[in-house]
């Protein structure tokens, strides 16, 4: 299930990419979810746990991935209870945190609306609220009533 | 600071060319995209100058800043253009929105979130896209695209059944009055923050939302992705109301017209920390000593006769008034 909480909360990263750079394991980069999302958000390749293949920049390290990429590892794989703020994740994530979220209990930290209009089937808790939305249209008209940012 | 410059940030694989014109810029949109890769790029240029191998070619100094200690430094650097990474919280805060507001210098800003205390513009919210390898092709070329453009956001002749205005002045006054002649009933959300949460109360009506562009940035994403959902809603949005009344040619001739063609030419970032405030400041000046007397809090009634009102509403070019 997926939860979303906007605005300040305790426990919550605020920029996941430098906790990533300071806290990942090797064997989530490996991981085939990890390779699918690392395809698809940056369009590169894991080559192994130290190196991936981007086309722009050559042969980078793990370090060296997107933001949105460092931030969806952090919710598929990190178990130190710790929220993400999924705000340094573009719209093209979304997709990956809903699957996410359909895997594992996952609650996401927002500081922005997010665009989840490209997400086919989209089901989520709103914590500020408690309502529970079963498309991006409840989404959105509930996340517009909230004030936190 | 005025002017607008014109940025290349290269290295020998990456090259980013942008063209900054207010003193506020936004950057945001997908991941990698190269935003961080970019930054990383002019703090390592900034820091070690030509031995860092980044070549940052601009008319004025362009560095990075953040961290803790942002606000001791801010004050110390001047006509520059700084550019500010999500990373950083104060960028929300009514302490940085003050600096920005008493600096000389420009801001480019990556984040994706609102900054509603800053007062930006629609038009200078941008992604970066890769247009395509450079001529060695070894070297990807990456650009800004505007993400609103206006052409998204009122694209035909519409007909609304109510406007919803941003403010209660003598915009408010004028496009009341416009809507009571041609039976379309208006009201004021009073206030840009105001605005969605009124829009999204509003049923499946037409609605078209007037709000002032140069500083309705920081609602944007909210808005466009309200008009996304509701097709019923539209946006207009001129620079101000102001900008509307002087674009419409009613003041100031020639040299008005020139200053409207190239603003951020006239415009000191410093003195006017939005442009709304400087197209105010255009029109009381230019219309003080005549018949038009502007003023701001309640409009002069000579703005609703005949010619100038139909001038005005010439510059509308999307709207159906119907009559």
């Amino acid at each position: 299930m997926l939860k979303i909480m906007f605005g300040d909360m305790e426990n919550a990263v605020y920029h996941p990419p430098t906790y990533f750079d300071n806290q990942y394991e090797d064997e989530w980069i490996t991981d085939p979810l990890s390779v699918a999302m690392i395809r698809d958000i940056d369009r590169s390749e894991v080559v192994g746990t130290h190196l991936i293949e981007s086309p722009v920049l050559g042969p980078i390290s793990t370090k060296e991935i997107s933001g949105g990429v460092k931030t969806l590892i952090l919710m598929a794989f990190d178990e130190s209870g710790r929220i993400f703020n999924a705000s340094a994740c573009g719209d093209n994530c979304a997709g990956w945190i809903v699957e996410i979220g359909k895997r594992k209990d996952l609650t996401i930290n927002l500081h922005h609306v997010m665009n989840f209009s490209a997400v086919p089937e989209l089901e989520a808790l709103m914590l500020n609220t408690g309502r529970l939305v079963h498309s991006y249209g409840e989404y959105l008209e509930e996340a517009l009533k909230i004030k936190e940012r | 600071m005025k002017g607008k410059y014109h940025i290349v940030i290269q290295n020998n694989r990456l090259r980013y060319e942008l063209d900054i014109r207010r003193n506020i810029t936004i950057i945001r949109g997908d991941s990698a995209t190269g935003k961080t890769t970019m930054l990383n790029l002019l703090e390592q240029a900034a820091a070690l100058g030509a031995g860092s191998g980044v070549e940052v070619i601009c008319e004025r100094p362009c560095r990075t800043l953040g961290g803790m200690d942002w606000n001791l430094i801010l004050p110390n650097l001047h006509e520059q253009i700084l550019f500010l990474d999500e990373e950083n919280r104060f960028l929300k805060s009514q302490e940085f929105a003050e600096a920005v507001k008493a600096s000389s210098n420009y801001f480019v800003i990556v984040t994706r979130e609102d900054l509603p205390n800053l007062p930006y513009s629609v038009d200078e919210i941008y992604g970066i896209h890769t247009s395509g390898r450079y001529h060695d092709l070894k070297r990807t070329y990456n650009e800004l695209y505007r993400i609103y453009s206006a052409e998204t956001i009122l694209t035909e002749k519409y007909r609304p059944e109510h406007i919803i205005v941003e403010d209660s002045n003598s915009g408010y006054e004028f496009f009341r009055a416009v809507c009571d002649e041609n039976g379309i009933s208006c009201s004021s959300a009073e206030g840009k923050s105001n605005f969605r949460s009124v829009m999204n109360k509003r049923g499946n009506e037409a609605i078209l939302a007037v709000a002032d562009g140069a500083a309705i940035g920081s609602e944007m994403n909210e808005l466009y992705q309200l008009m996304c959902q509701k097709p019923t809603i539209k946006c207009y949005l001129p620079e101000s109301f102001e900008w509307l009344l002087l674009k419409a040619g009613i003041a100031g001739g020639k040299s008005v017209r020139d200053i409207l063609d190239h603003p951020e030419d006239f415009i000191e970032s410093q003195e006017y920390v939005s442009w709304e405030r400087f197209f105010t400041a255009l029109l009381v000046d230019n219309t003080k000593d005549s018949y038009l007397r502007y003023n701001k809090s309640r409009l002069n009634g000579a703005y609703l006769q005949g010619k100038i009102k139909q001038a005005v509403l010439d510059v509308i070019e999307g709207v159906d008034w119907g009559k």
